[in-house]
């Protein structure tokens, strides 16, 4: 594993500078139930192609980022600042 | 200039490498083979090979024919005993019918057998031993670099691309592994022009970097590539370059192969190529009377370079001519069938492969192709090209012959003959893949690349398949193979201490490593006993008088801002909103599953200003975790790690007060300054936050101060105390105190699937906040759902388990022991178990296993000590 994320402060960096965050996913309400915090939990898509990750910055701006990340290829088109529109 | 073989001075001349020295020095065995210990010499001289590994400077299986020779090297045969020449262990290839192809499968099928055998077939076939290194052990060091070209390979078509890539502007790479650029055109005069010229004209470019000495072992992911680069300078052995690059050019060319024949690998059968580079790169006369072994007329270019070098050219013949090769140490001559030559060299002119490895490596096919008569790469990746001779542009001919013989050596790393091949495949190892494995042929030092191409086509005939459905072996990384000493790099681990750390060496600590920390374990007092005694006399200390210790590597966090109590509430399982100013509250984090992450205290020090505190080896994970749940959230919260800035002790005992009262004006009544508060107060003259805690079961002050005050106020403490008898506590103190109170080390007493439930701390849990992180997971662990032990604390009379030890019902294990120390206190064993929550009970009889012995524990839900906590308060 030794492919590049691009930040979108810092620029191009190897992977090694992050720390991976998981996908993306929508955390249920408190309320939900157990089955769909089971899925949240303990379940990944773990999609073949292009997914939505969180990835932190910690040897550059220490910033959690979110990039779309092809998971066959390794290839990161895009990222953008966690939270912010990925436009 | 000379460097020591084994007790033999060995002159250097300029541009010698070890090999080249001891050659023209005379010798000619170089190694013993791997199996048989078969004598060895030169074979390829380029470094592709298994036969010329020695001992350089200590560095096992060194390949002596492209390492430099330096002026008082130390270098040792290896693999061979009493000597090279006179080896013990070569009578073993007369009992070669005892060890056939795949014959640790078939004799050692018994694990009793096999474990008493081992021992000696290891000693007898390993490759190299280890020797202290009297200049000590080398250093390494790894580099970062960039390129938008990289070009592997300096010979021509290497040369031109760099060439035409640094005319276009790019800032270009040159990898070659050779002392001189030029490839195979230093040593094949007869084959093109000297590229002297466009050597100079490369290296004058200043967009060009050229890395010479330096192989290239592997392509990976986003093209990078792993680069050792040998004696960047003299302070360091080896550089690792990750070197990444836009686009990578290959033009590692192609390397010459044997032939198979009876003998091909006794001392003096050399390659073409090999043969030519001691020539013309080194003023060597290789021989005096030489057979030539070559298809058609591929044999008159050698033929040509011996003559003008003074070895008599006896005859050539094709492949198919030679029978044997005679003599058993060194080459005696060549029995053909067009009759018997004396002789002392045989060079063969063998199929010269393309080495593709690091295009299959990125991703490339090789496919068989007729014309060259060589696997050829095809399906580059994108940004990945190749030039020259690794494309298979040059036609390899060559046509080959294939006897069948336990005397044909195919692999020369392991052994493995034509026999071997033929036996492997009617055991029913018909695939290239497996009948490597099963032969290992292939699988020795050089990686394949002498015996792949001729092992691939054994197999193909005797198996009447096309090569391209035979198919080819896997090239993997690193190739050629990477010291691990390189891999390691430097020897550079980064510490971390306390502001009062000289402090704590001058008392005589004992240091413990906890990540990148030096903490005191425990002071050793001079003249005192050992740690045993010291560790006592801390503890005593703590409870009877006044103690302190440094607790700087505590994380701390300053969170402020309007929302900083709704952050708190969100990421920790208890509430904070509701916490007053000056007051202190425990803190336990969360997963979404209930897991705990982490422990620590929350003090409220204004409304909007917050001191957190976390467990000193997870302090960075959770300033990221809170970031984590604030992105998007649009709350006024702001996290600032300041503990660098902080040092931070804690000062505990029944003497604590009055020591305390020395050096603050505070109002330090248990009134005034309750149990679980907090105040910023100047301390000795410097402003700290003070906190009643007790975490080791006495009264307490934790306080944290400007670290540029560290020492100062951590020696006034020592110097108002010492009146009372105080002395500062080690970490271990602190365990067996904080163990008698059961207070939990998190990730100690807790592993990565307990919640607060399991760890008995269910008061922690306050569910009936809105929502917090695990607030869902933790609702059904309350009402018993997902609650598989729990923590419960255990009294052992007569004995002490080790952490770690199981708890034991029936024989089978069904809880562990995390923590255990004699209790002075309690004079008894005590200590933090998991165990079956059935068994979670006041009184409950446990069985635990003492150094192989079970012995009776009893479980208690209470502290060991001061179980009302009045001493705290
Ligand atoms: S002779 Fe040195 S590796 Fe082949
Ligand atoms: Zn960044």
């Amino acid at each position: 594993m030794s492919f590049l994320i691009p930040c979108p402060n810092c620029g191009n960096r190897s992977v090694y500078e992050y720390r991976f965050g998981g996908e993306l996913k929508q955390r249920p309400e408190a309320t939900a139930s157990a089955a769909l915090w089971h899925e949240y939990s303990f379940n990944k898509v773990n999609r073949a192609g292009e997914q939505t990750e969180w990835w932190f910055h910690r040897a550059g701006c220490k910033q959690w980022i979110q990039a779309s990340r092809n998971t066959v290829t390794n290839e990161v088109r895009k990222s953008w600042i966690a939270g912010e529109d990925p436009a | 200039m000379n460097f020591l073989f084994d007790s033999e001075e060995v002159p250097i001349q300029a541009g010698d490498t070890v090999a080249s020295a001891l050659y023209r020095s005379g010798r000619r065995i170089f190694s013993r083979s791997f199996k048989y210990h078969r004598p060895r010499g030169l074979l390829c001289c380029s470094g592709k090979c298994p036969n010329c590994l020695v001992n350089v400077d200590g560095s096992p299986s060194v390949r002596s024919c492209v390492t430099p020779a330096l002026d008082g090297m130390r270098v040792r045969h290896q693999n061979a005993w009493p000597s090279l020449e006179n080896d013990a262990l070569s009578i073993g290839q007369h009992f070669d019918f005892l060890m056939p192809a795949g014959w640790y499968y078939k004799v050692f099928t018994k694990p009793a057998t096999w474990h008493r055998v081992e021992p000696h077939i290891r000693k007898a076939a390993g490759l190299g031993e280890l020797f202290e290194n009297p200049q000590g052990i080398p250093e390494y060091e790894h580099a970062w670099m960039h390129a938008e070209t990289a070009v592997i390979g300096g010979g021509p078509a290497g040369i031109q691309s760099a060439l035409d890539a640094a005319e276009r502007g790019e800032q270009v790479v040159l990898i070659d592994d050779q002392t001189e650029l030029g490839g195979h055109l230093r040593y094949r005069k007869q084959r093109g022009a000297d590229p002297r010229e466009r050597i100079d004209a490369l290296a004058a470019r200043a967009n060009v970097t050229l890395l010479q000495r330096a192989s290239c072992f592997g392509i990976y992911e986003g093209n990078l590539l792993g680069v050792l680069l040998g004696h960047p300078h003299a302070g360091a052995a080896e550089r690792l370059i990750h070197l990444r690059a836009q686009r990578i050019i290959v033009a590692t060319g192609a390397y010459e192969t044997p032939l198979l024949f009876d003998n091909n690998d006794v001392v003096g059968v050399m390659l073409s190529s090999a043969v030519q580079r001691l020539i013309h790169l080194h003023s060597i006369v290789p021989g005096r009377r030489a057979v030539i072994v070559a298809h058609g007329s591929e044999g008159d270019e050698v033929g040509a370079d011996l003559k003008q070098a003074g070895v008599e050219v006896v005859e050539i013949l094709a492949p198919s001519e030679i029978i044997a090769v005679r003599g058993s140490g060194e080459v005696k001559g060549v029995k053909s069938r067009r009759g018997d030559f004396a002789c002392d060299l045989v060079i063969v002119c063998g199929p010269r492969v393309p080495d593709a490895g690091l295009l299959s490596q990125a991703g490339a096919k090789l496919q068989w192709s007729d014309v060259p008569g060589a696997f050829v790469p095809v399906g580059l990746p994108l940004n990945v090209s190749a030039v020259g001779d690794v494309t298979g542009e040059t036609p390899v001919a060559a046509a080959q012959h294939f006897p069948d013989s336990k005397r044909a050596f195919v692999c020369i790393c392991v052994d493995a003959t034509s026999r071997d091949l033929k036996q492997g495949i009617a055991d029913g190892f018909e695939e290239i893949e497996t009948l490597k494995r099963y032969t290992t042929a292939t699988m020795g030092p050089c990686q394949g690349r002498m015996c792949q191409l001729n092992a691939i086509q054994v197999c193909s005939r005797l198996t009447s398949r096309s090569m391209d459905e035979t198919g080819t072996t896997t090239s993997r990384p690193p190739n050629p193979g990477v010291t691990l000493g390189a891999l390691a790099g430097a020897k550079h681990h980064p510490i971390r201490r306390t502001p009062m750390h000289h402090a704590h060496a001058e008392l005589g600590a004992v240091w413990l490593d906890m990540g990148e920390w030096k903490r005191p374990r425990y002071y050793q007092v001079a003249g005192a006993g050992g740690e045993a005694e010291s560790v006592a006399a801390e503890y005593r200390a703590v409870r009877e008088r006044a103690g302190l210790i440094d607790v700087g590597t505590l994380g701390k966090l300053i969170v402020r801002g309007k929302d900083a109590a709704r952050l708190l509430d969100k990421v920790y399982t208890s509430r904070f909103s509701d916490l007053r100013q000056g007051r202190v509250r425990y803190a336990v984090m969360c997963d979404d599953t209930g897991v705990i992450l982490d422990d620590g205290t929350v003090s409220r020090l204004a409304d909007d200003r917050f001191f957190v505190t976390t467990t000193t080896g997870n302090l960075d994970f959770v300033h990221q975790w809170f970031d984590w749940w604030l992105v998007a959230s649009g709350w006024d919260v702001s996290v600032t790690n300041v503990t660098g800035g902080l040092a931070s002790v804690n000062l505990a005992g029944p003497k604590a007060r009055d020591v305390l009262r020395k050096l603050t004006d505070l109002d330090l009544d248990p009134k005034a300054f309750p149990y679980m508060a907090c105040r910023e107060a100047q301390t000795f003259g410097v402003p700290a936050i003070l906190m009643r805690i007790g975490f080791v079961g006495e009264t307490g002050w934790e306080i944290h101060y400007p670290a540029e005050h560290g020492e100062e106020v951590w020696n006034a403490i020592l110097v108002a105390g010492a009146e009372f008898g105080i002395l500062p506590f080690g970490v271990e103190a602190q365990r067996l105190l904080r163990l008698e109170k059961r207070h939990v080390i998190v990730g100690v007493d807790t592993d990565a699937l307990t919640n607060p439930f399991e760890a008995d701390m269910a008061w922690v849990v306050k569910l009936d906040k809105e929502d917090f992180i695990g607030k869902a997971a933790l609702a059904r662990a309350a009402s018993g759902g997902g609650v598989r032990e729990k923590l419960v604390g255990f009294v052992m009379e007569g004995g002490v388990p080790e952490d770690g030890a199981p708890v034991v019902i029936g024989g089978i294990p069904v809880g562990r022991v995390t923590s255990s120390r004699y209790s002075p206190h309690r004079k008894a064993g005590i200590g933090l178990a998991f165990v079956p929550p059935e068994l979670a009970a006041e009184g409950a009889p446990v069985r635990v296993r003492v150094r192989g012995q079970l012995r009776t524990a009893i479980v208690t839900m209470q502290p060991f000590y001061d179980a009302e906590g009045a001493r705290l308060r």
